[in-house]
């Protein structure tokens, strides 16, 4: 069992696309089956696609498939040494989607698991570039059923040869472990290597679709394999964007103004080109920067240009705010019921805000690009390679097809690595140099210069009616962009002309899900900051699932019925979502002990969140000493469906949870005449061990597939749970991420 | 200017002022060891200057010469027939599945591997004081501390193992 990125340069393979849209390799040299999946099979279930369409809030019907027809979306390799290749899409950023792959195809093709080698795939080796998107939590949901139909297609290959080499009948071949053997006589084995070697002619793909596995059979799906890609990682062999080099790499670093938007009036050398491993200075059109023979000498010569910038924004935090502030007008994108004519005369109100935040992937983005006149070669260090690419194309006026992008191990993306500045910038150095030039940021870099967490603004009104229910419930939120940011890009165009003003990436988890409220209405306001803002784990999710489920919260105290069973009350039981919904909230609840006292000093708090398909409710234990809150236990209860591994799918809840809880306690970027001054850890500070819970998952785990993704829901409703406790603890209600407490509780 | 790294002598042709980080990884191909802040506070840097736990980013390699450096390449060995055989510390990270992105995971191990070196036996708090100023960005948290206590189990039973034979 290992892993490695495939870096060599042979040729791409040839494929032969088969009535049912399979591929099998053509002209290898030796031995070797390969059989993939082109794109266009249906790639997911019909239900999946719908659901990811909903998801997305592009209508009723079914997400389109892809029409490139010839392009691979996953194959394997079986070679004479009975190794089976893994080639994937999908960029690990330490989701664990390699290892969940790896289960999955080894589930249905019958491999031994010590015999599996996954290889992250590139452009150059038959992939098409969209496939590699790896965002959204959508890779498990899109890729589970071509990965089962194309292992089973190859198992059956596997099995109806080996079946005519033991000179038998396929019925009486069983598959296991990388070996096929008789039924009623297991001496009688071949391993799929030897099948492939001793193979005669051509292969051919079976006509009708092979019987998948149901549930109860299988033996790896469901199981907490381990993963895939540690052995390397934990002995530093495992190559990231900021670690991949080619022969004669220089070091490249780039001019960068001092505020947001503001211009490169002009540039000159200065004594650029006479510090020392100086290569070269590049200025051209808005653009500076230095190519060295070793990183440092780079940034130090790069101090030594002489540079004017014009204009730019002078900002400071207090405007910023201002800025992000619900005002008149707003875009509605949710209206249920008479909102105006039902709230009454004194409605409950509050508002919530939450600021700016970054990334913090600890590796920041890094490229390694050699241009040459036939051809660029790029390592990035990317989320969106096809995205890498095009930009690339554009910055070099190249065509895409003659830029091979090389993506490697992630260190943290977190929706950061679907920028690629740095690819561009590495690139236009390498194109002045005629060598390969790795651009890999800083700290004040990456947290400066990238693109931030949108700050919010929330205002709540809600009334109640004779019995306590909610009657009308308001929500008007003012967001800096996610999808209008990427103007032209992916895929803020067509999703801005579709909500006509409301962006709906930021709008995630903005809508009222308690269906039992018959008034119901949101108002979005779109707010155009000087600041960059774009994709952060889970979009709109984290900062407008504070702010909804903690006014919830407040409602819920205000009818003087417990939070818990205040939420189970407005939420249909005739809907599946909401039926949902109830589930893992009473089961966090349950899991949690919520009928129970909590330890002396200690209070609880719930909340719930919708993303990605995937429900999760959280009951947060915390209590405060001196103004400080410590947050001791977290039980999640959340429900993607099948989990493919149990053990990873852990791991991505928990990640979730502690990234939410250092959100929810300490982070907050503040601008500062025009530029962002908490720009490194000593002003930008993040939870460390001191911080980290007890976490209790439970999985709803009853669905015979994956319904819903889970790189990203956990990190819903963690701040409100939190918020919660502490008014239940306190008596304050905390409005405004990060928390911070007046009262003094011990 | 000579480099002692994992038991090797290394000749470095760099100024002085030369960061160890950036010799480690630019000059010697010695990737392992990350950059996360250029700071000294996440971490993710850390290697063993004469076993001490020692933020590369923030340590020339003037303050290096002649000492014993120990990165996370290091920090397996090999046995006499050729095998790599892990530290207690990588072992527990894996028995653990500890990682996510792991681009902290060497700064984590080298701290740990340098506290156990001093505590084999520590307390939950002693490991939580001890591993506190490692930020792991994926939120590894809770099983870095098991592992780390697993780890100084191995450690401890591996000394007394030695000293009963």
């Amino acid at each position: 069992m290992s892993k490695t990125a495939r870096t060599d340069s042979t040729n791409p393979r040839k494929w032969r696309l088969t009535r049912r849209r399979f591929l099998i390799g053509m002209g290898a040299g030796a031995a070797t089956l390969a059989v993939g999946a082109a794109i266009g099979v249906p790639i997911a279930l019909p239900r999946i696609r719908k659901g990811i369409n909903q998801m997305f809030i592009l209508g009723e019907g079914e997400m389109p498939a892809p029409t490139t027809p010839d392009s691979p979306l996953v194959w394997f390799e079986i070679g004479e040494d009975n190794v089976t290749h893994l080639y994937v899409p999908k960029i690990e950023m330490g989701q664990g989607i390699h290892t969940t792959m790896a289960q999955i195809a080894a589930e249905e093709l019958e491999l031994d698991w010590n015999q599996i080698v996954v290889h992250q795939a590139d452009m150059m080796h038959g992939f098409e570039g969209g496939t590699m998107m790896t965002f959204g939590s959508l890779s498990t949901l899109l890729l589970y059923q071509p990965i089962r139909e194309t292992a089973a297609t190859m198992r059956e290959m596997l099995r109806e040869e080996a079946a005519r080499q033991l000179g038998t009948t396929t019925s009486d071949v069983v598959a296991a472990e990388s070996m096929c053997s008789l039924q009623n006589d297991s001496a009688q084995q071949l391993t799929y290597g030897q099948v492939v070697s001793n193979k005669q002619g051509e292969w051919n793909i079976p006509e009708t679709v092979p019987t998948l596995k149901s549930v109860n059979e299988f033996t790896k799906i469901g199981q907490p394999l381990q993963r895939v890609d540690f052995r390397e990682k934990l002995t530093g062999r495992a190559v990231y964007g900021f670690d991949a080099r080619m022969p004669n790499t220089l070091y490249g670093a780039i001019a960068r103004p001092p505020r947001y938007g503001a211009r490169l009036r002009r540039a000159s050398v200065g004594t650029a080109e006479e510090q020392p491993g100086v290569v070269a200075v590049v200025i051209e059109d808005g653009f500076a920067g230095v190519v060295a023979e070793r990183r440092m000498q780079a940034y130090a010569a790069l101090r030594t240009l002489e540079l004017e910038w014009s204009g730019g924004t002078e900002l400071n935090q207090d405007e910023l705010e201002q800025m992000v502030t619900v005002g008149r007008g707003g875009v509605i994108t949710q209206d249920e019921g008479a909102v105006p004519q039902t709230l009454g005369d004194t409605p409950i109100s509050a508002e919530y805000r939450t600021p700016l935040a970054a990334h913090a992937h600890l590796e920041p983005q890094a490229a390694t690009v050699d241009v040459q006149p036939d051809q660029v070669m790029a390592y990035i260090s990317t989320q969106i390679p096809n995205m890498a690419r095009d930009e690339i194309a554009a910055a070099l006026n190249r065509e895409p097809e003659q830029i091979n992008i090389l993506p490697t191990y992630l260190g943290g993306g977190f929706g950061r690595k679907a920028g690629h500045d740095v690819g561009v910038e590495a690139a236009r150095l390498s194109a002045a140099v005629g060598q390969p030039v790795h651009v890999g940021w800083d700290r004040v870099e990456d947290m400066r210069y990238g693109y931030m967490r949108q700050p919010t603004h929330h205002v709540f009104q809600a009334s109640l009616d004779e019995h306590g229910n909610v009657r009308a419930f308001e929500h008007q939120v003012a967001s800096g962009d996610i999808g209008f940011a990427f103007e032209g890009g992916f895929p803020g165009g067509e999703f801005g002309k579709w909500l006509a003003g409301a962006d709906p990436f930021a709008g995630f988890g903005s809508l009222i899900t308690y269906d039992e409220i018959p008034n119901r209405r949101v108002v979005y306001h779109r707010t155009k900051i000087p600041v960059p803002t774009g994709y952060w784990r889970g979009l709109g999710l984290f900062p407008n699932t504070f702010a909804m489920e903690s006014f919830v919260d407040e409602v819920a105290h205000a009818a003087g019925a417990d939070p818990l069973e205040f939420r189970l009350r407005h939420l249909s039981i005739s809907n599946e979502l909401s039926e949902r919904f109830r589930t893992v909230l009473q089961t966090a609840a349950d899991q949690a002990g919520w009928e129970t006292p909590p330890p002396k000093g200690r209070a609880r708090g719930i909340a719930c969140s919708l993303n990605a398909g995937t429900v999760a409710a959280q009951v947060a234990e915390v209590s405060v000493t001196n103004g400080k809150i410590r947050v001791h236990k977290v039980t999640c209860a959340i429900d993607p469906g099948l989990v493919v591994n149990p053990d990873g799918a852990r791991a991505q809840v928990e990640g979730s949870i502690i990234m939410g809880l250092s959100s929810t306690l300490y982070e907050r970027a503040t601008i500062n005449n025009g530029i962002i001054e908490t720009a490194n850890f000593n002003n930008y500070p993040l939870i460390s061990m001191r911080d980290a819970p007890e976490i209790d998952v439970v999985f709803i785990n009853d669905s015979d597939h994956p319904i819903g993704g889970l790189g990203e829901p956990a990190i819903g409703p963690i701040a409100a749970a939190v918020g919660n406790a502490v008014f239940a603890l306190t008596g304050e209600r905390l409005r405004e991420l990060p928390l911070t407490i007046e009262s003094q509780v011990t | 200017m000579q480099l002692r790294i994992n038991s090797e002598t290394y000749d470095v042709d760099i100024p002085s002022t030369e960061l160890l980080l950036w010799t480690l990884r630019d000059e010697l191909g010695l990737m392992g060891t990350k950059f996360g802040c250029g700071i000294g506070y996440c971490g993710a840097c850390t290697v063993h200057v004469d076993g001490e736990a020692t933020r590369a980013c923030m340590t020339t390699v003037s303050n290096v010469e002649g000492k014993e450096i120990r990165t996370i390449e290091g920090l397996a060995t090999i046995d006499e027939n050729d095998e790599e055989i892990l530290h207690p510390v990588q072992q527990a990270f894996i028995d653990e599945q500890v990682p996510q992105c792991s681009w902290c995971m060497s700064g984590q191990m080298m701290t740990a591997a340098a506290f156990l070196e001093q505590n084999p036996e520590p307390s939950e708090e002693e490991v939580i004081e001890a591993m506190a100023e490692n930020y792991c960005r994926c939120g590894c948290y809770v099983r870095i501390k098991a592992a780390v206590v697993r780890a100084g189990k191995t450690l401890t039973e591996e000394v007394e193992h030695e000293q009963n034979s």
